[in-house]
């Protein structure tokens, strides 16, 4: 029993399938990107919307990106960096910084307290997100105590890439060949797949297992504190701790695994929004020499449906194929879509592994999930 | 010994109830019913949990409603769900009560200065599961914290479940501070700071917000045991509190199965869960 926990935007997240009429099978329910703030030029905001495949907390699981039209499309190659732009050719124009700052999309894999490793799956066609699985095991991120999970909603840009053939020169170390990270600081919890719009704030410049890994840090532009948050100086003030933990987290969250402490790069310090940006800017540049081909892709999937310039580019046929053709039997996913009128007791009858992908830290058991879906 | 539940109402409602039952399938009251003892030789205790760790719901035993089912507290008639004080994540442990055991207000502790709280005594559970609402597990006691909760006496007993496979690692509150560390400081922490984001005071401790080792514990413990003993034999006043109990047979509060299925089957029928309000996700962020 369970599921209304995880929030109402959560509810607008799932999608039922099952053996049902026609008009039922492609049902999603809408999830909206987040509302732009009244004191930004109004822009337009995209839409999307998932569709679940598999069972969540198992290796078929997978959330695919449509489109407010149904067309799917990759949350890696399609939809834009920034908020305002529709067309992901368009570099942002630089806008004054005390108005109009530019708001990035960004995709939300991991959603804050949670524990399930979520990732864009980069080397699968569409590139749904999926769970990390290592070793031949489901990864679950360890709680690191004080922590629970992640202490943000975790995440990616999209149309960026961190370039293995391209080596930081500070901290000499080559790109994780992934989208770059993002940790959203905002009050609300998210959900897998959610696309919202941050602000940038600031970056840091982490070494995972040797690999450079940029972790950029925002905030949700609808959280209330988003207009008074400007830096990351801002950050320190209002969320006292809150960057001392991350780094902490940032560096010991693989021990458990039996991994060593990451490193990071200009002593752990937080640098501005400003260098964040220029970091941003150069991944973006990293991923659309990969999606033009002009760079080596190195198992990266780089299909998608909108960049002109870009061989890889596919149709909507062939797209959705590719999704139907994911074998994963329809499965009646949970929801908390109370107009469905399905209760959620029926549905944790249904499938006992079928519990939220958000909640089951390493050591817990199926009935240790269920338990902490009651609060 | 085993107990089951039978949950009533709509989960984060104001009706929900989690009801107990016996391995009879008889319905009982969590705070009367269940011993207190699962092993009294070995002092291992029986701890309903009432909160599930990393949970923010504020569910309580109803001492004041017959058969004392698990209800969500409510405060100026909001339900009422405890804060997220960064960079905790709702009870970072599992809470809950030890059956049989009241903390008399009529008696002021010689160690708090305070009356108690006219309720079962507290435990922290520390082991590694996260236990469901309204389970009963068995429990060895490891130490005590002195909470002063708005000007009460309110122990905190810290225990761990004997399931937990290092269970056999903890047999005293020094075991926690060198296997779990850091564990011990949050815990004094969690207490001090989370009533603060609902505009009260930081709560005091006696001993200096010093735990207390399993000796003082178990002693203290049994003392609330002993008050509880006088609460339902009527030599204490009961005052609001509920004594209705199906197994204490010499209890002038004691009922048939039958009074206490209809209690149960007086309250409203299961249902779906409500969403929780996404107001319960915040992180509450401030200097110590």
């Amino acid at each position: 029993m369970r599921s209304q926990l995880f929030r109402s935007s959560f509810g607008c997240l799932l999608t039922v399938f099952g053996p049902f009429p026609a008009s039922c099978i492609n049902k999603a329910v809408r999830q909206t990107a987040a509302a732009v703030p009244h004191s930004y030029y109004p822009r337009k905001t995209m839409h999307y919307q998932t569709e679940q495949r598999g069972h969540p907390n198992s290796p078929d699981y997978r959330i695919y990106f449509k489109t407010s039209d149904g067309k799917y499309i990759s949350p890696f190659h399609d939809i834009p960096l920034t908020a305002e732009s529709e067309q992901n050719d368009n570099v942002p124009a630089k806008k004054p910084k005390s108005e109009n700052k530019v708001l990035y999309n960004m995709v939300v894999e991991v959603p804050r307290w949670s524990n399930a490793k979520m990732e864009i799956a980069t080397k699968e066609p569409l590139n749904p997100i999926k769970q990390d699985v290592k070793k031949g095991k489901l990864r679950y991120v360890a709680n690191i105590f004080p922590h629970k999970g992640y202490i943000w909603n975790y995440g990616a840009l999209p149309q960026t890439w961190e370039d293995p053939n391209h080596k930081d020169k500070e901290t000499n170390c080559c790109g994780d060949n992934d989208p770059i990270d993002v940790c959203d600081i905002g009050a609300q919890v998210c959900s897998p797949g959610q696309v919202i719009q941050v602000k940038v704030l600031g970056i840091l410049a982490m070494i995972d297992e040797g690999e450079m890994d940029w972790k950029v840090i925002a905030i949700n532009a609808n959280d209330k504190d988003a207009e008074k948050l400007n830096c990351i100086e801002d950050v320190r003030k209002s969320r006292p701790g809150h960057l001392e933990a991350t780094v902490e987290w940032f560096r010991k969250y693989k021990v458990p695994d039996g991994k060593p402490e990451n490193q990071f790069g200009f002593n752990g310090e937080f640098k501005d929004e400003d260098f964040a940006v220029e970091i941003i800017k150069s991944t973006h540049e990293h991923w659309r020499a990969l999606v033009q081909k002009q760079t080596n892709a190195g198992g990266i999937e780089c299909k998608n449906m909108s960049c002109c310039n870009s061989p890889f580019q596919f149709s909507a046929d062939e797209a959705r194929a590719v999704v139907q053709s994911d074998h994963i039997k329809f499965r009646l996913s949970w929801t908390c879509d109370l107009k469905l009128g399905l209760s959620c007791r029926e549905k944790s009858k249904q499938s006992k592994e079928n519990k939220s992908l958000t909640l089951q830290g390493k050591h817990h058991s199926v009935h240790d999930a269920e338990s902490f879906m009651r609060s | 010994m085993s107990f089951t539940i039978e949950e009533r109402g709509r989960p984060n409602t104001q009706d929900y109830r989690v009801f107990f039952k016996n391995a009879d399938g008889k319905y009982i009251s969590p705070f009367h019913d269940v011993p207190i003892y699962a092993n009294e030789a070995d002092n291992i205790f029986h701890a309903i949990v009432e909160v599930p760790r990393w949970t923010n719901a504020k569910m309580e035993i109803a001492t004041k409603d017959p058969l004392n089912p698990l209800k969500q507290d409510v405060k100026k008639g909001n339900l009422r769900y405890v804060a997220n004080v960064f960079p905790h994540k709702g009870y970072i442990w599992n809470y809950g009560a030890i059956p049989q055991t009241w903390e008399d207000p009529g008696h002021k502790d010689s160690d708090t200065g305070c009356c108690g709280d006219n309720d079962p005594i507290d435990i922290c559970d520390i082991g590694n599961k996260v236990c469901s609402r309204g389970e009963v597990i068995k429990v060895k006691v490891l130490g005590t914290l002195a909470l002063i909760d708005e000007g009460e006496t309110d122990w905190k007993v810290i225990v761990i479940n004997t399931e937990d496979p290092e269970a056999g690692d903890f047999n005293n509150i020094d075991d926690v501070k060198r296997l779990k560390p850091g564990y011990l400081e949050a815990t004094v922490d969690w207490f001090r700071r989370y009533k603060v984001p609902d505009g009260k005071p930081e709560n005091q401790f006696a001993f200096n917000g010093d735990f207390k080792d399993r000796e003082f514990a178990i002693q203290t413990v049994k003392s609330t045991h002993e008050f509880w003993k006088a609460l339902i034999s009527k030599k204490s006043s009961a005052g609001e509190l509920n004594c209705m109990n199906t197994s204490v047979s010499d209890s002038p509060f004691c009922c048939s199965a039958a009074d206490a299925e209809a209690v149960v089957k007086s309250a409203c029928a299961f249902g779906t869960e409500e969403p929780i309000p996404n107001s319960v996700d915040k992180w509450f962020y401030y200097e110590k």
